[in-house]
């Protein structure tokens, strides 16, 4: 570690977040303290301007306070976008895929499915196209069996071809590999011997699971990426190094881990999807750190042309198999788990229009960043999320992202007017009212459906809030939910970069191995369980002499006898010795089974399928932390006439961030005014600071919700 | 993003709210979905996807469906009025009712619906519908689709008409053990049972939220601003089709029973100034000795189904844009209303996916600029019901179908066909098996699944190709595999001037690799060794092939979709020429 230049003793975690408009900076201090910084995102360069602009801000203003941030920096963060951009973009390496002889179009025929039946949607082109596809003589059956052995001589002459095609990666996903891994293995000593240098990827590595699909999805795109990756990472650590930054380099992944930029390189695919998987980490922080005891979590984070909602019961980040890059059944499944987190197309930018039936709908089109809400005076002609706010009096059109930029009113209200307001014979604050009411109706629908999956009332769950656009909104969110607490953090505009920055540097480590109830199989589950646990092991060695904790947790995907997908559950140590273990195990499946589907089946056989195992090493700054900031922005006081629905336009005081000093009280109505968002507190919400500085905005006080008793949900079997 | 719109009645005023509320209902039917797709037991619904939720007024309109199967939904409210006929005066909380009758509008004995009436302060407001494919239904033979049976009783089902299965929210064990008597796998037909009340308990929770919140009297106001809406949006689509009546017929292949084939009519007339659209279907053959006649349930919905192919996509189908159709049906007609005892074993495939073609190519030829071709026809082997003993699990028993096939999708007007199209009643929505999951659930082989090359109709857009499966018994227990396949005699046919997709093929390979081939409708028992190998339909293809862009038609022979001989043949290309466009713009 560099030597000290400055006076202070302490130590910085910086996280990057690039976002499709901000790129993002949280440098947390070894003692809590949270600075967030901003830069506009750069295209062309991959973001690598605005990473470098963000840090160069910080840089700068922490000097000023007479820190040197590069040579006190322990640990940079990246959640990059570059992956997920190049795959979205098609700029990924052109990859072979050689798979088992007989199934070449696993790729193509994918799982099915489809959001609408009629005509208008075109059927998706493969990951890899078919002419870079390759079958290889040979086969493995389900119980590992080898049906037909790999065949060495026509194995060359696939390599062969896969050489005279060209191609900068190769993704090898043979069928039952997840059993029996022989042939995968063999066939990579032979591309290392007939193709050397040319990176690939072995699908019972990348994805131990059974699902050739998804199995497959996932290998393709990690040896899609693989030639990118190792580049971009390599220029932006000569960025970073540039800057004086000697701090080690890691990468989010898509579970909200961290992982050593070697991990990265030699599976890429777990960065894919990082800066989303961050923000309900982050939010996971703000809510331990405040005073609200709650189990369950709703994340919403609002952005400009999206909502991203996540549901977090119990502090672990719920994980999804089923992840799609692009739209569902359209574009392309990540097939590995990732953080579950559900986008919905209603964001700040969301175009607001009336179909020929004259119903009033929101999105999905966005105005985007560019041209951007008709306000931003930019070229947009479409009434947008963001115009409606303005025309409610919820924006100050003169302080906007803290002054930086003017919004235009005027034509804002012009917009709402003509497209809206006159067609639905209504006036413009009604209107706009309307647009606000439905994109706040998007955001609660998704929000429902992420907590129905997963068997939560969400009258139960406190809200954690982030994303420059979400304060327009939560208010009447909580409300229609029935949620009375909402949370915003202090680093709500830029959560996931603070994820970053509190996020632990952890790996899973999963292997198939199927048994169940019937004959559970102890010495195959014992062998599975140590060499997972032998593997997680080594993974942390290397973090021996650094300060912190570290923890591994096990895990078993099971399921009733004929049902197809897994409820994971945890098992408390690795250990399956004896029937009562095996009991315990299958109690707590049950329950699991239960809690999310409202039935179980006490009497039904048990399988185990997929055996994980999570390492995860622990900072002790990423466990302090408070996520206090130093707020820059000015307070601001005064009032503007704001129109609340049921209540009609009313002075509305403005306050600004700032001024919300810990323990303060405010009831609404009222509009809070940070640089980078607006929260609006309706009347009959308050407002309270707690101790982190985070607001507590607490709504529908003294009315009653409406709660009834739901009908009888629980169902066990009687015979 | 249209403007000069002036007519806008709302829910009490508030412009948002009919937005609000119609979301908030799809979204409570995929609440649903959701919720059945994870909890139920069988392949056939937690893998392929084959069920349907819905949501009807209390007077049996239909409300909305959401990812639903259209053949399943598209006229689910007669299910709701035979429980209104059979049990209005002593409907109740709790009460939740399992039909699957095909005389009381269900689609076919394998659809099990469960209804449930939704009660808000006493009054019953809403009906939700679950209606799922069952694994089993207890037919005489182990499959869910008998085309060979004469009538119900050579079928063999448990036949449930509309019958009352939960008081106050409990089972009538006495019917549970009727069914478990009956059903192959009880277990596997309980548990999809349980996921399927669980999904309608979803639907009825949210309901009653619904409710509590905006009020009866609102939601009331809702339904008819909701179907009010919808059908404007029906009648500003139908003024811009011309008037005049239609005619098209096709044909179903040879069946047992049914030597000949099927001969099929269906008239699509337009009603310009009313406006209206009239699918007549009277004028088809009378109920045929075999189990592929249509119930009323299949007859409607598939003539349903092929209107709306050829209409605006984003147009609601309910109670509302429904207003504006009619589709009318003959008793005693294949093609109609059946009456007891006439089989209807396979009412939601096979024929009704032939009416589908029908009706949506008919719409295609009425308005080009907006329609689709023929899509891949019939059940073929690799989608055929598998049942047996496993030696893997101590010879346990397993039934289920299988989703390993394709058929490839009709081309339309905006697309090349749908790949994983499966069949025209379906529309792509049902999931494919992974072969490792059907490999461990069940002792089969599959040795292979591609893609036909030259399989899809040509034309200016292409059908999808079918899909070729081989498979086989993985130990040395008999595989029994029962199908009823179509498509062979008669394929998927092209409009416009677009060609017909290939046609279904199957046979059977024995343990010696001797190729020989397979009845198109069976009931097999594959010994080790031996295979079966299902060819399924293309899609037809849609409009002048001689309209297709060059460029598409190199990439399809560098993907191998097509052969050269057939991009020469069918579409004039030549290797290595620069496409016309190209040509053009170089210009």
């Amino acid at each position: 570690m560099a030597a000290a230049s400055d006076q202070t003793t302490e130590t910085y975690r910086v996280a990057c977040d690039v976002g499709g408009t901000f790129t993002d900076l949280a440098v947390l201090s070894s003692d809590g303290r949270l600075s967030v910084f901003k830069a506009p995102t750069t295209t062309g360069d991959q973001g690598l301007g605005g990473i470098d602009a963000a840090i160069g801000l910080a840089v700068d203003e922490m000097a000023a306070a007479g820190v040197d941030l590069p040579a006190r920096t322990s640990v940079f963060v990246h959640a990059t976008t570059r992956p997920l951009n190049a795959i979205l973009q098609g700029q990924t390496a052109s990859t072979a895929f050689i798979t088992t002889r007989g199934h070449p179009d696993i790729l193509f025929l994918r799982e099915g499915g489809r959001t609408s039946f009629r005509r208008h949607i075109a059927y998706p082109r493969p990951y890899v196209p078919r002419r870079l596809t390759f079958e290889l003589p040979e086969r493995i059956g389900a119980q590992g069996d080898v049906l037909e052995a790999l065949d060495e001589e026509a194995a060359r002459a696939v390599l062969e071809d896969v050489a005279q095609a060209g191609v900068e990666a190769i993704a090898v996903c043979l069928l039952w590999s997840v059993v029996n891994p022989e042939h995968e293995l063999l066939l990579a000593r032979m591309i290392e011997e007939v193709l050397p240098g040319v990176p690939f990827s072995l699908s019972h590595r990348v994805n131990p699971i059974i699902r050739e699909y998804r199995r497959a999805s996932a290998t393709a795109i990690d040896a899609s990426l693989k030639p990118l990756i190792s580049r971009y990472l390599g220029e932006f650590e000569r960025c970073l190094r540039g800057r004086g930054f000697h701090a080690e380099l890691l990468c989010a992944s898509c579970t909200g881990t961290m992982l050593p930029v070697a991990d990265v390189a030699t599976a890429p695919i777990h960065t894919v999807q990082s800066g989303p998987a961050l923000a309900p980490l982050a939010a996971v922080k703000v809510a331990a750190r405040s005073d609200e005891a709650a189990d369950s979590l709703i994340v919403l984070d609002v952005g400009g042309t999206s909502s991203d909602v996540t549901v977090v019961r119990g502090g672990a980040l719920p994980l999804t198999s089923e992840f799609w890059l692009g739209a569902r059944f359209s574009g392309h499944m990540l097939g590995l788990p990732a953080v579950d987190v559900q986008s919905i197309g209603a964001g700040g930018g969301s175009i607001a229009w009336l179909d020929s039936g004259g119903l009033l709908r929101v999105g999905p089109q966005s105005a985007g960043a560019s041209p951007g809400p008709v306000c931003y005076g930019a070229g947009g002609v479409e009434p947008t999320v963001t115009d409606a706010a303005l025309v409610l009096g919820y924006l100050n059109p003169e302080y906007f992202l803290g002054g930086r930029m003017e919004l235009d009113a005027h034509a804002a209200l012009d917009v709402i007017e003509r497209r809206l307001a006159q067609p639905l014979e209504v006036d413009a604050v009604t209107a706009a009212d309307a647009v606000l009411a439905v994109a706040v109706q998007q955001m609660t629908d998704a929000i429902e459906e992420s907590t129905v999956s997963q068997g939560l009332d969400p009258r139960e769950a406190v809200i954690v809030a982030g994303g420059g656009a979400a304060g327009f909104a939560i208010d009447a969110v909580a409300r229609e939910l029935g949620v009375s607490t909402v949370l915003v953090g202090r680093a709500a505009p830029a959560l996931a970069a603070y994820g970053g920055s509190v996020s632990p540097l952890a790996r899973d480590f999963r292997r198939s191995h199927m048994t169940s109830t019937a004959t559970f199989d102890f010495a195959g589950v014992d062998a599975v369980l140590q060499a997972l646990t032998h593997e997680a092991e080594a993974f942390l060695a290397d973090r021996t002499d650094e300060p912190g904790t570290r923890e591994l947790e096990w895990f078993v995907g099971a399921r009733y006898g004929h049902q197809r997908w897994e409820v994971e559950v945890p098992l408390p140590e690795p250990r399956l010795h004896t029937d009562a273990d095996v009991a315990a195990l299958v109690e707590r499946f049950h329950t699991a089974h239960e809690r999310l589907y409202a039935i179980k089946d006490p009497n039904q056989l048990v399988e185990f399928i997929t055996w994980r195992v999570r390492a995860s090493h622990i900072s002790p700054a990423a466990r302090q932390s408070s996520a206090r900031t130093g707020d820059i922005s000015p307070p601001r006081t005064g009032t503007r006439m704001a129109y609340f629905r049921g209540h009609g336009r009313l002075d509305t005081p403005v306050i600004g961030g700032a001024a919300l000093k810990p323990g303060r009280r405010l009831e609404g109505p009222l509009l809070v005014e940070e640089p980078a968002t607006t929260i609006v507190v309706s009347p009959g919400s308050a407002l309270e600071v707690g101790r982190s500085g985070e607001l507590h905005l607490s709504v529908g006080t003294g009315v009653q919700h409406q709660r009834f008793s739901s009908p009888p949900q629980q169902v066990t079997r009687s015979r | 993003m249209t403007s000069s719109i002036t007519v806008q009645p709302s829910v009490m005023g508030d412009p948002a709210l009919l937005t609000i509320i119609a979301n908030r209902l799809e979204t409570i039917v995929r609440e649903m979905i959701n919720t059945l797709l994870r909890t139920s037991c069988s392949g056939v619904l937690n893998t392929a996807r084959d069920f349907s939720c819905a949501i009807l007024t209390r007077d049996n309109r239909l409300l909305v469906f959401a990812e639903s199967l259209p053949i399943h939904v598209a006229a689910i409210e007669l299910e709701g009025r035979v429980m209104s006929d059979f049990h209005g005066d002593t409907l109740a909380p709790g009460d939740a009712f399992i039909n699957n009758s095909p005389y009381h509008g269900g689609t076919h004995h394998a659809d099990h619906t469960i209804l449930v009436p939704v009660f808000w302060r006493d009054e019953h407001v809403m009906t939700v519908c679950a209606k799922a494919h069952q694994a089993d239904t207890g037919n005489a033979k182990p499959t869910t689709y008998a085309p060979a049976s004469l009538d119900i009783y050579d079928e063999g089902s448990v036949s449930l008409p509309c019958v009352r299965i939960q008081r106050d929210y409990h089972d009538d064990d006495d019917l549970v053990r009727i069914c478990r008597q009956r059903i192959r796998v009880p277990d596997q037909w309980y548990g999809d049972y349980l996921a399927a009340l669980g999904a309608v308990r979803v639907g009825e929770r949210a309901l009653t939220e619904l409710f509590a919140k905006y009020g009866s009297g609102t939601v009331a106001e809702f339904v008819e601003d909701w179907f009010d809406y919808s059908e404007r949006r029906m009648v500003s689509e139908l003024s811009q089709l011309p008037a005049g009546s239609w005619g098209g017929d096709g044909r179903h292949d040879p069946f047992p029973g049914v030597p000949e084939g099927i001969p099929l009519q269906a008239k699509v007339s337009i009603d310009a100034d009313a406006p209206r659209v009239t699918v007549d279907l009277r004028d088809n053959i009378d109920n045929v000795p075999c189990g592929l006649n249509l119930s009323e349930a299949t007859a409607r919905a598939a003539a349903l189904i092929g209107v709306f192919n050829g209409l605006d996509p984003d147009i609601p189908i309910n109670g509302g844009s429904l207003r504006r159709v009619d589709v009318l049906l003959r008793t005693g007609s294949v093609a109609g209303i059946p009456e007891h005892p006439v089989s209807c074993s396979s009412a939601t495939t096979n024929v009704a996916d032939r009416l589908v073609n029908l009706v949506s190519s008919t719409m295609a030829t009425i308005r080009p600029a907006y329609g689709q071709a023929e899509g891949g026809l019939g059940t073929p082997a690799s989608r055929a019901v598998i049942s047996g003993e496993d030696p893997r699990r101590q010879g346990a028993r397993y039934i289920n179908q299988m989703f390993l096939g394709n058929t490839g999708g009709p081309a339309t007007s905006d697309c090349d066909g749908w790949v994983t199209f499966i069949v025209p009643v379906s529309g792509g929505f049902c999931y494919r098996d992974s072969v490792e999951v059907d490999e461990q659930k069940y002792p089969i082989h599959v040795r292979s699944v591609t893609v036909i090359p030259d399989s899809g109709g040509g034309g200016r857009l292409q059908g999808g190709p079918g899909t070729l499966v081989e498979f086989g018994p993985a130990t040395e227990a008999p595989l029994r595999v029962i199908y009823a396949s179509d498509g062979h005699h008669y394929p998927a046919r092209g409009v416009l001037g677009g060609l017909d997709g290939r046609a279904a093929s199957v046979e059977l390979i024995d343990a010696d690799g001797r190729v020989t081939p397979a009845p198109l409708v069976a009931d097999l028992h594959l010994h080790e060794g031996e295979r079966i190998r299902a060819g399924t339909c293309g899609g037809g293809g849609y409009g002048d092939p001689a309209e297709r862009s060059h460029d598409r038609v190199r990439e399809d022979v560098e993907e191998g979709l097509i052969s050269l001989e057939y991009a020469t043949r069918v579409y004039g290309f030549i290797a290595g020429a620069s496409s016309p466009e190209r040509q053009e713009l170089a210009l």
